[in-house]
This record gives structure tokens, C-alpha cells and sequence, in this order.
């Protein structure tokens, strides 16, 4: 059975009949040891979807799921008060930006023990020594003298060192990571990516890394979600689904890398925007920037299915040779040719 | 206007021994500090050139960005724009010089006007420089500007909280480029974009380079896009070059141990590169007290007593200039 198991998680916001769907039947297991990488644009939902696994989306904002289980249990059945002792122990999470995920009033040591005593109890001196087992274990040097420092007294890498240690206090089983090296230098972001596959490895954590960066995740995941305008659009193991997107908008956003375009003058783009609320194409959500959408894309919207192993959301999905398959004779609208914006 | 003519023989944007210190107080009881934000830096930049300056932050990046823009003035070194010195100007001389260096800043959320229609945005710049233009043809000159990067005619009026992300650094660009200046100095101009949007603006840039004849000075972290746009690469660190030469050699062969880290540490697409090629250790020394000796030494795998006494200077090795006193040996 899978750590967490997530069928048609949907996350809505706005008034009830014209609601605006941020995250829309989205489904994914993440298994214990298994490193799942969401990837998207943004606006895709990634971040929306796990702040719902957390409980963290807030009135107005609607989540339904068929089912939300973590280690066989449903999230969204039990009480406030058992999902809260879930929430920060068994499940925790890591933000994007460090320096605003700490509180700039608190010491660092505070911090963590704050999430120990809710979670833990123990007495104090119990828990300072547990502090500083984790600043030790997330590789801070003199983590002794690193314990009464204040936020701002430290940088960036460290800063994530901090919330990593506390996010790990309880020795969660999922760990949750929205983005958490965008605000870090590329060096900086090598370290903390390691750390996190170690920590990751030695306990045998599920972790889902949610991230912009194709390259990163595709170095760090085991399986890849690929995410759209709210939509999982492709999903498959890390090595294959780079190798062979099967979805247009893996084959698009790959090709716009400039590391795929060297030697050449000009990048390859999408052409548009991400659509938002009030522009959401009735058919397939990619169609209007799609450089393969026909008269049948533009008209309905594709379902998930499953192609050679793949879960796809495309009614002509990618072959080996990144053409698309089952396509009948009319020929794409080619309405895309222009660089418009 | 003679001096904005580029003169034969003469580099477009030339900056020797270029330094900026600033003054810290740490306190009451405790001396002054000063930090050496950019320290010695040097280099030319030709038209139609792009050079790229590379490393993480606090490395002077931006700095450098204040100086060549004229925001700040140089606390020592010389820089030349057509082969006049504008380091120390009056501010009436510097206003002249200020036309021919634009800027694109990071963050297009941040550095546009939200109380201001992106007509008057662009209309500024040459309210501002060319008083001499008519309202008739300075909306004009907007409305030329616009269709130039990508934007309809009819967003003259709108407010910038209208645009997504991507159409705002178009915005961006096109303020920099209305005084039709010489050199376009840009700060992480993709960073805060998307990959698909990210690929249209670097294209636009480079549309505009040829069409323009304009030399940019690209400042960025993301090694892929430094690799794509620019002719040229300075790596930096804490304040000096550490490595400088041509694009695609750098990105061939590595020479500095700081170089090569920042290219190990780029995560990449490609299913077989999936072990991690020994990532730097350590962060950024505090600038207000820089290590002795060569700033990289703690740092460095390949450092030794000499690196962490003596500071190496920027020398020329395999036609680059390298700032590294074993590169001979580990080359």
C-alpha cells in the first residue's frame, strides 16, 4: 500500500457555481522511499495541491478528493484535531523561501523546539539536545553556537538547513519540499538537494519534491508528474519520461531548455501564457498554445490515460519519435506559427 | 551627438581596474568595515557583443551593474564608454553618458511603476533625456518601441498589473531600449520567468541585438542561458574575476576550480547523469572579512599553503585570463 495515495484531489476557489479550479482531479501515490517530483510552471497547481495535503488551504478555498489517504488512513475523514497530530509530525514540510518560513522574533533553537514539544513533549533539556542532534544532522558547522542565533544572522543555505531541521524533528515519513532551492545559489542548491536524498534515504522517507526546474528533478525523482493550468498532463519513471515525453507539453517545455538548443540561434518557445481564470480554453487546456491541436482538441477535453506504460492527458499522444499517434488525416491548424504573445 | 558615435579601434564599454568599496559601521566601539564589493574587475565589450557575468550572490554581480549603469560612482579604476572616462563625472556629464548604458532589472513584478499607464512608463525616459521631442513624437517613438518587442499598440494605456510576467520584462525592454542606447546592462532579466517564457524574452533579446546593434552586459546564475545568449563569460567571486574568456571554451574546458564547481553543480537533463559530481563545500565568505590568500581557498579541493597566503592574479593561460595559482597542474 502506498504512503499517500491522492484520487481526483481537486482544490477549487471563488463562488460555488462559477468556481476556479486550481488544482483539477489530480491523482498520485507516493510510496515510502520513493522520490516523486511534481514539475510544472507556475500556475500549474503544484504548490495549491500539496498546501492541500497538508490542510493548509484555507476558506474560501474548496478541496474534495475521492480519497486523500496517508498510511491507509483518510485525511479528510478524521477530525481537525487527529489530522492536526498527522500534519507537521508524520507529514511535514519545506517551504520555497527560508528566510520567510522562520520567524524573524525567535531563535533558531526556539524554532525547533517549538515543533518537538507539540509533537514530541519531553522536557526542555531533552529537546535542546534534540535541537542540536539536528542541526548537526542537516550539516551545520558549530551547530552549538548556530542555536541562539536569530534568522537573520544566518544565510540563505543555512536558513534552509534550519527549516530542513525542523521539518525532519519528528521523523516524518512524507516529507513535503515546495521548491526548496529556488531561492538558493546553484551551488548552494546542489548541497541541499544531496541532503535532502540522504535524509531521504537513510529513513526511508517518501518525498515529493515540487519544483520548476525540469533539470533538478529529473536528477533527484524516481517518477515525474508532469503538471498544467491545474492538470497532470503526464506522469512516468524519471529516466524514461525526459528520454520520451509522450505528452506535447513535456516535448514543448523541453525543447525551450537552451541547453537543448545549442549551437542554434534561436530558442524554441511556447507560444502564449499559461491560461488563467477567466481564459480557460473548452477543450484540451494546452490546445491554444499546442503546435499539434486539431479541430477535436480544441472542441474536448482529453482524460487521462494510460500510453505504453504512461499515464498521458492527450488524445494524440507522442511516439518514439516525438510524432504524435492516432491522428487522423486533417492536418494540424497551424495556428501557432506566429510568435504572438 | 559626437560622443555617442563609436569611435574605430576604440571598445565600446571598457572597464579598467574597476572597484567599489563601501563603508560598514558595526557598531558602537567597533571600527569601520569595508566591504570590497567588486574589486579590481577589467574588461572591454565590443557592439553587438554580449558578455555574461556569472556567480552566486554577494559576488559583486550587481555592483558591477550600479557602476556601469552610472547609479554609483567607482570608489577607484576607470571606465570608459567610447573610450571617454565617465567614472568620475558631474551628475549634469553623467546624464548625457546615462542615455547610451540602460538597464533591465530582475524583477518585472517590482520594477515598473504600478500607478503609471506603460505609455507614460516609456514615455519617461525621453520626457526625461530628449526634451526637445514633442508630446505628438515621443508617443511615437512609445508606440514604435512597443510593436519593436512584441506588444500590441493598444496596451498603451493599461496599467502594468494587466500583463503576465513574460509581457512586463517586454515592458522592461522596451525602457531600456527607447533611448536607443549602446549598451543594455541586464540584471537576471529571465529569472523570475518561466521556461516557455523564459525562451521567448531570450529570443526577443536577441532579435533586438542584431536588429539594434546593442552590446549587453547579461547578468545571470542559470549556466544554460549564459551559454545560449552570451560571447563572452566572467566568472566572479567575492568581488574579482576569477575566470574570463570566450563562451564556448568555458563551457569546453573549465579552467578555475570555482568554474568548474559552478558547472558540476548545474543539475542536468540526461538520464545517465545522475550521480552528483562533487558539490562545492561551504558558502560565500563573508565579504567584510574575506579569507587571506586567494578567496576561493576554503573552498577549493585543490588548495594548498600557497593559495591561502598569497592572492593569484588574473593571468592569461590557453587564451583566457584565470585567476588561479595551480592551474597549470590541474589544467
Amino acid at each position: 500500500m502506498a504512503l499517500l495515495e491522492v484520487k481526483n484531489l481537486t482544490v477549487e476557489f471563488g463562488s460555488e457555481d462559477k468556481p476556479f479550479r486550481a488544482v483539477d482531479s489530480v491523482s498520485y501515490s507516493v510510496d515510502r522511499g520513493e522520490v516523486l517530483g511534481i514539475v510544472g510552471e507556475s500556475g500549474s497547481g503544484k504548490s495549491v495541491s500539496s498546501l492541500a495535503i497538508m490542510g493548509l488551504i484555507d476558506f474560501p478555498g474548496r478541496v474534495t478528493a475521492d480519497s486523500l489517504t496517508f498510511d491507509g488512513q483518510d485525511l479528510l475523514k478524521m477530525s481537525a484535531r487527529k489530522r492536526r497530530a498527522i500534519t507537521g509530525k508524520d507529514i511535514a514540510m519545506i517551504f520555497q523561501d527560508p528566510m520567510s518560513a522562520l520567524n524573524p522574533c525567535f531563535t533558531v533553537e526556539a524554532q525547533i523546539m517549538e515543533a518537538l514539544q507539540v509533537h514530541e513533549g519531553g522536557n526542555k533539556k531533552q529537546r535542546r539536545e534534540r535541537a542540536l542532534d539536528l542541526l548537526n544532522q542537516v550539516g551545520i558547522p558549530d551547530a552549538k553556537s548556530r542555536m541562539t542565533a536569530y534568522p537573520h544572522q544566518l544565510s540563505g543555505g543555512m536558513s534552509q538547513r534550519v527549516v530542513i531541521a525542523m521539518a525532519i524533528a519528528c521523523q516524518p515519513r512524507l516529507l513535503i519540499a515546495d521548491e526548496p532551492t529556488t531561492a538558493l545559489d546553484v551551488t548552494i542548491q546542489a548541497q541541499i538537494i544531496d541532503l535532502l536524498l540522504k535524509l531521504q534515504d537513510d529513513s526511508d522517507m517518501g518525498l515529493l519534491l515540487i519544483t520548476h526546474d525540469l533539470a533538478l528533478v529529473s536528477e533527484a525523482a524516481n517518477r515525474i508528474q508532469v503538471m498544467y493550468a491545474g492538470q497532470l498532463f503526464e506522469s512516468g519513471p524519471a529516466d524514461s519520461i525526459f528520454a520520451a515525453p509522450r505528452h506535447p507539453y513535456t516535448q514543448a517545455l523541453l525543447e525551450a531548455l537552451p541547453e537543448r538548443s545549442v549551437g542554434r540561434d534561436r530558442l524554441s518557445t511556447i507560444p502564449g501564457v499559461v491560461p488563467g481564470q477567466y481564459d480557460r480554453p473548452k477543450g484540451c487546456l494546452l490546445a491554444p498554445r499546442c503546435r499539434y491541436a486539431n479541430d477535436h482538441c480544441i472542441a474536448d477535453r482529453p482524460e487521462v490515460n494510460d500510453f505504453n506504460g504512461r499515464d498521458v492527458r492527450c488524445f494524440y499522444p507522442l511516439n518514439d519519435q516525438g510524432q504524435p499517434t492516432g491522428q487522423p488525416t486533417s492536418q494540424p491548424t497551424g495556428q501557432n506559427a506566429g510568435e504572438t504573445v | 551627438m559626437s560622443f555617442l558615435d563609436s569611435k574605430p579601434g576604440v571598445p565600446l564599454l571598457e572597464s579598467d581596474d574597476l572597484a567599489r568599496h563601501y563603508g560598514v559601521r558595526r557598531g558602537i566601539g567597533k571600527p569601520d568595515a569595508t566591504v570590497k564589493a567588486l574589486d579590481g574587475v577589467s574588461f572591454t565589450l565590443e557592439s553587438k557583443k554580449t558578455l555574461a557575468v556569472v556567480g552566486e550572490s554577494g559576488c559583486g554581480k550587481s555592483t558591477l551593474a550600479r557602476q556601469l549603469t552610472l547609479i554609483e560612482k567607482p570608489s577607484a579604476g576607470a571606465l570608459k564608454i567610447n573610450g571617454d572616462a565617465v567614472g568620475n563625472l558631474s551628475d549634469k556629464d553623467a546624464k548625457m553618458f546615462r542615455r547610451t548604458v540602460q538597464m533591465i532589472f530582475q524583477n518585472p513584478y517590482g520594477s515598473l511603476n504600478p500607478r503609471k499607464k506603460v505609455g507614460q512608463i516609456l514615455g519617461e525616459p525621453i520626457l526625461l533625456n530628449m526634451d526637445h521631442l514633442g508630446r505628438k513624437e515621443r508617443e511615437e517613438r512609445v508606440r514604435d518601441t512597443m510593436a519593436k518587442v512584441g506588444l500590441r499598440p493598444e496596451f498603451y494605456g493599461r496599467y502594468p498589473h494587466m500583463f503576465s510576467g513574460g509581457q512586463r520584462q517586454r515592458i522592461s525592454i522596451a525602457r531600456a531600449l527607447i533611448l536607443e542606447p549602446k549598451v543594455i546592462v541586464a540584471d537576471e532579466p529571465v529569472s523570475a520567468l518561466d521556461v516557455s517564457v523564459q525562451a521567448q524574452v531570450l529570443n526577443l533579446m536577441m532579435d533586438l541585438q542584431e536588429e539594434m546593434n546593442v552590446a549587453y552586459v547579461f547578468i545571470s546564475h542559470d549556466l544554460s542561458v549564459v551559454r545560449h545568449i552570451a560571447d563572452d563569460v566572467m566568472v566572479m567571486y567575492l568581488g574579482r574575476v576569477a575566470e574570463k574568456g570566450p563562451t564556448e571554451e568555458i563551457f569546453a574546458k573549465p579552467l578555475h576550480p570555482y568554474t568548474r564547481a559552478l558547472l558540476a553543480s548545474a543539475p542536468k537533463i540526461d538520464p545517465t547523469h545522475r550521480v552528483k559530481s562533487e558539490p562545492l563545500t561551504g558558502e560565500l565568505p563573508s565579504p567584510i572579512n574575506p579569507p587571506s590568500g586567494c578567496a576561493f581557498h576554503k573552498r577549493c579541493p585543490f588548495a594548498n599553503e600557497h593559495c591561502s597566503q598569497v592572492r593569484p592574479e588574473l593571468r592569461m593561460f590557453e587564451g583566457r585570463e584565470v585567476a588561479c595559482h595551480r592551474v597549470e597542474e590541474i589544467a
